[in-house]
């Protein structure tokens, strides 16, 4: 008995070595790193090589293409914020999904839309959701947009360079911020607005948000205000379309407001209210 | 900016490090906040350790330091900064201009990128050490107008901070309209 | 006997304790006082200040009340050079909150982040814990409620309405469980706790050290003069009261003046415990 207390009992400096590793490995584990570690491939210089092996611009022939085009927006309004999607997922010059659900659900309050890389995108929202689950359980509050956003942010900085490839906004609600909404990109770039768009299609749906968008529009106004930008970026960028996926985000959370396929709207569109007036739908 | 998309007019590209210093960023996107924000974490923790500011000389030194650490690491922060500060023990208003490559110099008067060419001159001309405020804004308004007027590149609106014995503040600037080379 | 289960801090003794922690405790017991009292919008830090020497100059001694950030005041009791290390880790982690997720700290964020630093030192190997307990005080960024928690060497943390720690922690406390009402106002408040703080400090304004902490505002250290004066006030209101009773004792009511007598000076005067 006597020994076995004396093993543990013996002056600090002598047992130096363990323990020093033992308070680094206690406050590793307390305090968590800023995101998981990955295996990294032995190259010298990741960008150049995954740019290389991707770029389908510059090189049709590349052995791996990442699904890119995208139109995303959202938009603050007085009464909330809406945000708004295409569906298309294209790999190249292919479409490789016509149903792809570009607005990820992070929580009932929080919205992230998904414009880049769709693999990138999918993972890191939902870490950042696994995140902000974390930080109400930790604060026992939700976490605010303007927190989340930076997460996200100080994340893919903390990657800058290595070919991380998103454009994201994170919209939401809180009790402190009111409705907030943030954009956040590969390069680390943060901003907060009132209105973004992002991805291949962003000029098309501008052109038309920017021209008739108002903060102190009604609710039913700027869903279909959001729905007809979309609709605009679908009908001129070839890597948008599908479907039109919307959703409005309240102080009690987000309302989808359906996931509407563009080919009948955009007729609708033509032929109820005469634009497009460049498609014609006769046949002489 | 992103490509050629405008995402936000009125960014404001300031952080204010203590009572009395303000810092202007440009540069890379993402690196510009992340280094700001990292070096206003470090000047605040310092007035709450020391219960004292670190005056703008000093603050230009620290800034100056961490940007030469950061050139000579694997990922430079690729950053352009304007420091003004007022020191309250002298009572001297304080410009520094520092670069990427961690190059800081006091200045009278400064500028960075392409806004060198144009506005230095003008600068030079008409700024004396003892002009107003209100002289200041008006050499100010005739830098901006001549970037408008001869700067290919149409730039939207400018954020007005004033640094001096009071603190910092912004002020209206008004857009002054479009102005034409003659 | 206690062969060697006080000696490795991170060994239990069969029981059930840990030694170390619970010496640690003694240190906060011989650290001069410090109170901490919430009002309905203010919340007021008290210290005891250690007399000082012939030649020291206390115009430049590290005060026992820091700031944690703009809205958060500590004040400890204990070791004083173990504070300043706790301090600073709280002061990193308030400017790191800021960094990452650009709000300021809440007061029970950082009294759990200085909680969790004090458990950290009870269990990890060749390192002693921390020999303070601390109050910290504010307000949540935003807010207009006070807050007021404690902090344990062992890693403890609770809330109070008012508390006290340190030297003749019970005495005090006692005292203010007595006098302390909810919705105190600015001045009152202020009085509670350098009545508090009188209780033990024999030496009387000058060894005394008060911050105020209002919503939205900056600390504020209140000067000796305006202590002195509020001091001299609590002993003419004293004298005051111990001369109409002394009235009233002339006039028989003999019992119940014994009783108030008691109930306005309880449990010895300050005596260490």
């Amino acid at each position: 008995m006597d020994a076995l207390v004396a093993q543990y009992s013996q002056p600090s400096h002598s047992a130096q070595d363990t323990t020093l590793d033992d308070s680094l490995a206690l406050s590793s584990k307390i305090a968590p790193p800023l995101s998981l570690n990955f295996e990294l491939p032995p190259i010298d210089s990741h960008s150049a090589w995954l740019r290389a092996m991707t770029d389908d611009h510059s090189n049709p022939q590349c052995p791996i293409k990442i699904a890119h085009g995208t139109t995303t927006l959202a938009f603050r309004f007085k009464g909330g914020i809406i945000v708004a999607t295409d569906s298309r997922a294209t790999a190249g010059n292919w479409i490789a999904s016509q149903t792809v659900k570009k607005v990820i659900e992070i929580n009932s309050c929080l919205l992230g839309t998904m414009a880049g890389g769709a693999a990138d995108c999918q993972y890191w929202l939902a870490y950042l959701g696994m995140m902000c689950r974390l930080h109400e359980l930790r604060h026992k509050r939700r976490i605010s947009v303007a927190a989340a956003s930076k997460i996200l942010a100080n994340l893919v900085y903390s990657y800058k360079g290595m070919g991380l490839s998103m454009g994201t906004m994170c919209a939401g609600v809180t009790p402190t911020e009111g409705p907030a909404l943030y954009y956040v990109d590969n390069d680390g770039t943060r901003l907060a607005g009132n209105m973004f768009c992002v991805g291949s299609g962003q000029t098309f749906a501008y052109g038309v948000l920017d021209a008739e968008y108002k903060y102190e529009m009604e609710e039913d106004e700027a869903l279909e205000l959001g729905k007809r930008s979309i609709l605009a970026a679908t009908h001129r960028d070839a890597f948008s379309g599908g479907f039109i996926n919307l959703y409005h985000v309240k102080e009690e959370g987000w309302v989808k407001h359906g996931f509407m396929d563009t080919n009948p709207i955009f007729w609708k569109t033509k032929l109820e209210k005469g634009e497009f007036s460049n498609v014609t739908s006769k046949l002489e | 900016m992103r490509g050629a998309t405008i995402l936000k007019a009125n960014e404001d590209k300031t952080r204010q490090l203590n009572k009395h210093t303000l810092m202007a960023y440009v540069g890379e996107a993402g690196d510009t906040i992340q280094f700001a924000e990292y070096i206003q974490a470090n000047i605040q923790l310092y007035s709450m350790r020391n219960s004292t500011d670190l005056t703008p000389s000093e603050t230009s030194s620290f800034v100056r330091t961490e940007l030469a650490r950061s050139l000579r690491s694997r990922s430079p922060y690729t950053v352009n900064l304007l420091l003004g500060g007022f020191d309250p023990r002298t009572s001297k208003p304080e410009l520094y201009w520092i670069d990427y490559l961690a190059s800081c110099a006091p200045v009278p008067y400064a500028a960075h990128g392409y806004a060198q060419y144009y506005c230095l001159s003008i600068l030079d001309k008409h700024h004396h050490p003892d002009i107003s405020l209100e002289q200041g804004m008006k050499i100010l308004r005739m830098c901006t107008d001549e970037l408008k007027r001869r700067l290919p590149i149409d730039f939207k609106g400018v954020v007005v901070k004033v640094v001096d014995g009071e603190g910092i503040r912004e002020v209206e600037y008004e857009d002054g309209g479009q102005v034409l080379a003659p | 006997m206690a062969s060697g289960y006080d000696r490795a801090l991170s060994v239990f003794s069969p029981d059930g304790h840990v030694f170390q922690v619970e010496y640690a405790l003694e240190a906060v017991k011989r650290g001069t006082c410090a109170v901490g009292v919430k009002g309905s919008d203010i919340v007021v830090l008290g210290c005891e200040k250690r007399s000082a020497m012939k030649l020291q100059d206390t115009r430049i001694t590290p005060s026992k009340i820091s700031l944690v950030d703009t809205h958060v005041c500590l004040a400890f009791a204990g070791l004083n050079a173990d504070a300043r290390i706790l301090v600073d880790k709280a002061r990193i982690e308030a400017q790191s909150h800021r960094l990452t997720v650009e709000d300021p700290v809440t007061v029970e964020y950082i009294t759990k982040h200085i909680a969790g630093v004090q458990q950290r030192y009870t269990q990890s190997g060749g390192v002693r814990p921390f020999g303070i307990s601390t109050l910290v005080v504010g307000f949540d960024p935003g807010t207009k409620v006070p807050r007021l928690y404690q902090t344990e060497p062992s890693g403890i943390y609770s809330a109070w309405k008012a508390n006290a720690i340190g030297r003749s922690s019970k005495t005090v406390r006692e005292f203010l469980e007595r006098n302390h009402k909810d919705d105190l106002s600015r001045p009152d408040t202020i009085e509670l706790a350098i009545k508090s703080l009188l209780e033990v400090v024999q030496t009387g304004a000058k060894n005394i050290e008060i911050a105020i902490m209002a919503p939205g505002k900056e600390v504020e250290m209140l000067a000796g003069e305006e202590i002195e004066k509020i001091v001299e006030k609590i002993n003419s209101d004293k004298d005051a009261e111990a001369n109409t009773r002394r009235a009233g004792r002339g006039g028989g009511g003999t019992a119940q003046g014994g009783e108030q007598v008691l109930a306005s000076r309880p449990a010895g005067e300050g005596g260490a415990e």
